[in-house]
């Protein structure tokens, strides 16, 4: 299996680097966007460059002072890094609203940081969705872009965003989501020859690269990594992001294919069916809709436990790992009765609580290994 | 809805319920020795016990006689009175069980089942009760419908599709856009749309027929009742306060639990006349009272009796809440001849579903009105919509007011949360810092 392709091979710098050569060169602005559902397209019409912030690498001192011990990992290196300065190399933020904790540090950043910086805020409708969700998000998205357009001494600041502008880049989006959809189906199939760490620390290049770029990386790994079927046992990742990476490398060592995922960071966002259609409106609305159930967006939980069935048969997994964030409530509520649900399927599964960046405890790397002995004696 | 079950549910409301009253009436303990530094007990006390009391145990004959549903908080009930629906809120039933002591056990009943320690404990109790049958109030009825809304968190929304999985029963959460910043026409105009969208729902589920009459006549008793609600907290502005703050979170079920019916209205009528009358004759909630204290949060309900006299004793006095006040604060935007568009702004405008900019105006507000000294911030890790934030509004409180305050970590129910060492050390600490403000 290959380890993974390299930087160089497809001519990306590390992600500061390439975040910087793009204000410096081609003078985009840059926007930190917290997770998880970002309109990316209303984002690249304007001009700016949406930089997902999940995970940075930080350790969380000063956040501790404005936030509570039970608050997510997620949020609390999110504000730890605008509190540690971060946001000065930003143009702008966006929250959506994933969480309450999110909503709250979204209020607590705009109303009592003094960061000098427009921030926006995302609210996308939550399930059982009716006639009035699309009406909603649909003119919520409308008054998104015309927030977003132009700089502060622009023109065009303030200015509605026209189908015209829009169209292009939800084109892009959608080729995007092409791409993904394909590799997804070919790692399903067990031909995509590459490590799992790999294929998750390419496919997360999304978090941060301009759509171009993006599906260069995507298509390299389409282009050069079909390989021979793989015959270990075959997992299926739900949960919120692929972290810590230690465990998907334990998961190479051990032979263990991922073959498919709904993560948050990750397959519950990828799966986008945008429609081709005249207006962009209708199809930035439409793939809204059209993605995985996903706890964060209030979807039912017979609902995601249908969806998972159907992926998990599709790509011939025989257990489930949930990869959970403590304290990450949308999702510790689903999990108990999805687990039922697959193990009442016949299907294993094992749920992990960890913080992001947390190194790989021997205790996390046993469960692992047994989980796996499982798996294989099925 | 079968003959017997309506003549069972008519006996049980116009005789056993009276009875069962009257028994526990008759039970009545050795008169307690109320201690020196709480002023004279207040009569409404037994009414609220006899209308709470009534409220569950009706419920238990209900099934089958009338629609019920399980309710949010903060949910607009009002369109669920119009199809006669008998509402059960969880939320209530949870302070109830936290109160008792009960949390920890029903908490534990969810937790053998996968739901994390680490979840709201509100939830963690209710899906307890819902897994195993167990409650202090005897037994709670299946809801036929679930209404959750989630203005006051996303939380309930989470809990609430947990049990429309268990149950297979319809749900409706009414989406309201958090107001990052002031609420939008389009915000209002979502809210509306789906009100109406859910009248066919709820027709099915119920038999029965909307009506716009009996909504606007309905609007208008929960808008009563919220104002007397408001009217009653106010009189905690005079010194001495006549009430405390622990009193109101007990006279808070009424408005949570029976808004919209002629009930609530009577109740606050009286619990109104009683403060007044307190406030002529000069009597305080405690005896001496010496130091004006504000609550942030929702209560710590185990803890409940013992703050009180922690505090009394001390001659200070919880006079006002942010929780207590929630229920108070967007009355006036309910408008029966604009009926959805003012429920879309009393109901999401309420407190949590409101910007932290909103909320330290809001304290300061009530800091000045009540001649605030000192503010007590429960962290509840059960609630992050309340807590998260918390500790810069403590200190941008101490910066533009001047207000000392304490943070006490805790939960709304479960005391596993709780430690009492730390919360005295902190207590303590905040004691002095009062003290010293002469």
């Amino acid at each position: 299996m290959v380890e993974c392709i390299s930087m160089k091979q497809i001519s990306i710098p590390t992600r500061r680097e390439y975040i910087e050569r793009q204000r410096r060169e081609k003078d985009w602005r840059i926007f930190g966007v917290f997770p998880a559902f970002v309109p990316k397209e209303l984002f690249w019409a304007s001009h700016v460059l949406p930089v997902e912030i999940w995970d940075p690498p930080l350790t969380t001192t000063e956040s501790n002072a404005h936030l509570q011990p039970y608050i997510c990992s997620v949020v609390k290196l999110g504000m730890e890094a605008l509190l540690q300065g971060y946001g000065r190399d930003l143009d702008g933020l966006l929250f959506p609203h994933t969480c309450d904790s999110i909503q709250n540090m979204a209020s607590m950043v705009h109303d009592f940081m003094d960061l000098s910086l427009p921030c926006h805020f995302f609210y996308h409708p939550k399930a059982p969705y009716t006639e009035a969700s699309k009406w909603f998000l649909r003119g919520h998205l409308q008054d998104l872009a015309t927030g977003l357009m132009g700089g502060d001494d622009s023109e065009n600041r303030g200015s509605e965003m026209s189908p015209e502008i829009l169209r292009p880049w939800v084109d892009q989006g959608r080729e995007i989501h092409a791409l993904l959809a394909e590799l997804y189906a070919i790692r399903a199939s067990g031909r995509l020859n590459v490590s799992n760490a790999c294929f998750y620390e390419k496919v997360r290049m999304g978090e941060y690269l301009l759509p171009e770029d993006y599906q260069g990386v995507l298509s390299s790994l389409l282009e050069n990594d079909r390989g021979a079927k793989h015959d270990g046992p075959v997992v299926f990742l739900s949960g919120i992001l692929p972290s810590p990476r230690e465990i998907l490398v334990l998961l190479d060592d051990l032979g263990v294919r991922v073959g498919d995922d709904d993560l948050l960071a990750c397959g519950r966002r990828f799966k986008v069916q945008t429609p081709v259609g005249e207006n962009p409106w209708d199809a930035l609305v439409e793939g809204y809709f059209s993605m995985p159930p996903c706890s964060t967006r209030g979807s039912l939980v017979q609902d995601r436990a249908d969806y998972l069935l159907e992926a998990v048969e599709r790509c011939g997994a025989v257990g489930v790992i949930f990869l959970m964030v403590k304290f990450c409530e949308p999702e510790l509520f689903d999990v108990p009765q999805l687990t039922r649900i697959l193990k009442d399927a016949g299907l294993s599964t094992l749920v992990l609580d960890c913080e992001v960046n947390q190194a790989l405890s021997g205790q996390l790397a046993t469960r692992i290994e047994a989980f796996v002995e499982t798996m294989r004696s099925r | 809805m079968s003959f017997l079950g309506v003549a069972r549910y008519a006996l049980m409301r116009d005789i056993g319920a009276p009875a069962l009253f009257r028994i526990m009436e008759g039970r009545k303990k050795r008169e307690r020795q109320i201690p020196s530094y709480f002023g004279p007990p207040m009569d409404s006390l037994s009414e609220l016990k006899r209308i709470m009391m009534r409220h569950y145990y009706l419920a238990r004959y209900a099934e089958g006689v009338k629609p019920i549903a399980w309710v949010t908080s903060g949910a607009p009930v009002e369109l669920l009175r119009v199809f006669d629906f008998y509402t059960i809120y969880p939320e209530n039933h949870g302070a109830l069980c936290g109160a008792r002591r009960k949390g920890p056990e029903l908490c534990e009943e969810a937790e053998s089942r996968g739901y994390d320690q680490d979840l709201c404990s509100y939830a963690r109790v209710d899906l307890g009760v819902a897994f195993s049958g167990k409650t202090p109030v005897g037994r709670l009825p299946k809801p036929d419908l679930l209404f959750a809304s989630n203005n006051i968190c996303q939380t309930v929304a989470y809990w609430y599709k947990v049990l429309a999985h268990h149950w297979k029963i319809p749900l409706i959460v009414f989406d309201t856009p958090y107001n990052f910043d002031e609420i939008s026409e389009r915000n209002i105009d979502y809210m509306i749309r789906q009100m109406k969208e859910m009248v066919p729902l709820l027709e099915r589920v119920s038999g029965k027929k909307y009506d716009e009459g009996k909504f606007k006549d309905i609007l208008l008793l929960a808008k009563e009742a919220s104002l007397l609600w408001g009217e009653v907290l106010s009189t905690m502005r005079n010194k001495p306060a006549p009430m405390t703050i622990f009193e109101a979170f007990g006279h808070l079920a009424p408005i949570v639990s029976l808004r919209g019916l002629p009930v609530a209205i009577q109740y606050y009528q009286s619990l109104l006349k009683e403060l007044k009358d307190r406030v002529d004759r000069g009597i305080g909630a405690i005896a001496q009272e010496r130091k004006r204290l504000m609550w942030d949060n929702i209560a710590i309900w185990f803890k409940v009796k013992d703050f009180s006299h922690l505090f009394a004793q001390r001659g200070m006095n919880f006079v006002t809440a942010t929780y207590t006040n929630a229920w108070a604060e967007t009355t006036p935007y309910m408008d029966e001849s604009h009926p959805l568009e003012s429920m879309a702004k009393a109901y999401s405008l309420v407190i949590l579903n409101n910007n932290l900019n909103h909320r330290l105006r809001l304290m300061e507000r009530l800091i000045g009105e009540y001649e605030v000294d000192g503010l007590v911030v429960h962290s509840a890790r059960s609630c992050k919509p309340y807590s998260v934030g918390q500790y810069d509004l403590k200190r941008l409180l101490l910066d533009r007011v001047s207000v000392p305050s304490v943070v006490i970590e805790a939960d709304i129910t479960d005391f596993r949360a709780y430690s009492e060492e730390q919360a005295n050390t902190r207590l303590e600490a905040f004691f002095e810092s009062l003290e010293a403000r002469q």
